[in-house]
């Protein structure tokens, strides 16, 4: 990876890279969040207007999942989602790192949606009735064997969602590493510097489809993954959220990993 | 077809132990080079496996869509849910596959 990868151009010395970036993301987000309010009108123009295309998405999408109850944890769920996103969006500007892409910062957003449902759960109902809740709906021979399952299943949950972000992005940056590797001085643009007639025409046509293969295809792959990924994020946490919040009389139907 | 299947599985795990047998006494272990092809085998595998499921995936849901074009919206949200799970499954390989070349925790 150190071969390959070139450091991004910011760099702040004793500082790792994805928590200077986290807080270029803060300020990213904080100089949005203050244009957009800054003088708020009646008929929004600008970042207002853009600001409030985001939440009105975001809004419908809580309205969707988790009902009427929902509106209460917007707060966090577009913190969530707007940091993630922003974040993620990093990825796709040369030289800089991505946040989303360090097993730190995913770990440290799911250990938040999973304290956070839980407490939601626990006192919206009650930790007794919310402990009951992981037995589900089976016979009562089978209530502490599924209980245990629901126990590591709910563990597994925020495993799962920090791995599955770090995994995108990383991925994603890893392949678009070894494809500027392969175009850089030691690939094609080296044999097409090389000297020789074969090398300027192979390495020169070889250097062409390769960047027509990164713009037009691996960059729109990592701007969609990356607005993915973010929904994906969001609209998990709103299932936790409204998995804890339902009456154990439901059972629970929307079982998800 | 079996056969050279086997031929071929063998002589990709044989050729870097063959190949590196000259210069591991002198440079360490043997897991390095097992790992690199753990890793490319096992990212293949999830690959393959994940995409395969992916498709079914996908098919039902179009199935569903064309069927219910009405219910297009909530079917294309639990598509995209049921992808994402599907894909960490997959991801899990990669990062294991990551940590066994950059991280190298057995040398």
């Amino acid at each position: 990876m150190d071969v390959i990868e070139h450091p991004p151009i910011f760099h702040l010395p004793g500082i790792p890279d994805h928590v200077t970036y986290t807080w270029l993301v803060m300020i990213v987000l904080g100089a949005l969040a203050l244009a957009a309010s800054r003088n708020m009108a009646l008929v929004p123009r600008g970042v207002q207007n853009l600001m409030e295309v985001v939440l009105e998405q975001i809004l419908g999408l809580i309205d969707d999942v988790m009902g009427p109850e929902g509106r209460r944890y917007l707060p966090l769920i577009a913190t969530l989602g707007l940091f993630i996103l922003v974040g993620n969006l990093m990825s796709v500007v040369p030289g800089f790192a991505t946040p989303t892409a360090n097993l730190n910062t995913t770990a440290a957003c799911a250990l938040i949606v999973f304290l956070t449902y839980h407490w939601i759960g626990i006192r919206k109902q009650g930790a007794l009735t919310y402990l009951k809740h992981f037995m589900g709906p089976v016979p009562l021979p089978l209530k502490p064997l599924m209980f245990v399952i629901e126990i590591i299943s709910h563990l597994a949950r925020p495993l799962s969602l920090s791995l599955r972000l770090f995994g995108n992005m990383t991925g994603g940056h890893i392949l678009l590493a070894i494809i500027f590797f392969l175009m850089g001085l030691q690939g094609l643009i080296g044999w097409a510097l090389s000297g020789s007639g074969a090398g300027a025409v192979i390495g020169g046509l070889g250097g062409l489809i390769m960047v027509a293969f990164t713009v037009g295809f691996l960059y729109p792959l990592k701007l969609l993954v990356a607005l993915l990924q973010a929904f994906i994020f969001i609209m998990l946490t709103m299932l936790y959220i409204s998995g804890a919040i339902e009456e154990a009389e439901h059972g629970h139907e929307a079982q998800h990993h | 077809m079996r056969r050279t299947l086997m031929l071929t599985v063998l002589a990709t795990l044989g050729a870097p132990v063959l190949a590196h047998a000259a210069d591991a006494a002198t440079s360490g272990g043997w897991v390095g080079p097992f790992a690199v092809i753990a890793a490319g085998l096992g990212m293949a595998l999830a690959a393959g496996l994940c995409g395969l499921g992916q498709g079914r995936a996908v098919a039902s849901a179009v199935d569903a869509m064309a069927r219910q074009p009405g219910a297009a919206a909530r079917i294309q949200t639990a598509m995209i849910i049921g992808l994402a799970l599907i894909e960490s499954l997959a991801i899990y390989v990669l990062v294991v596959a990551m940590i066994l070349l950059f991280v190298q925790p057995i040398k």
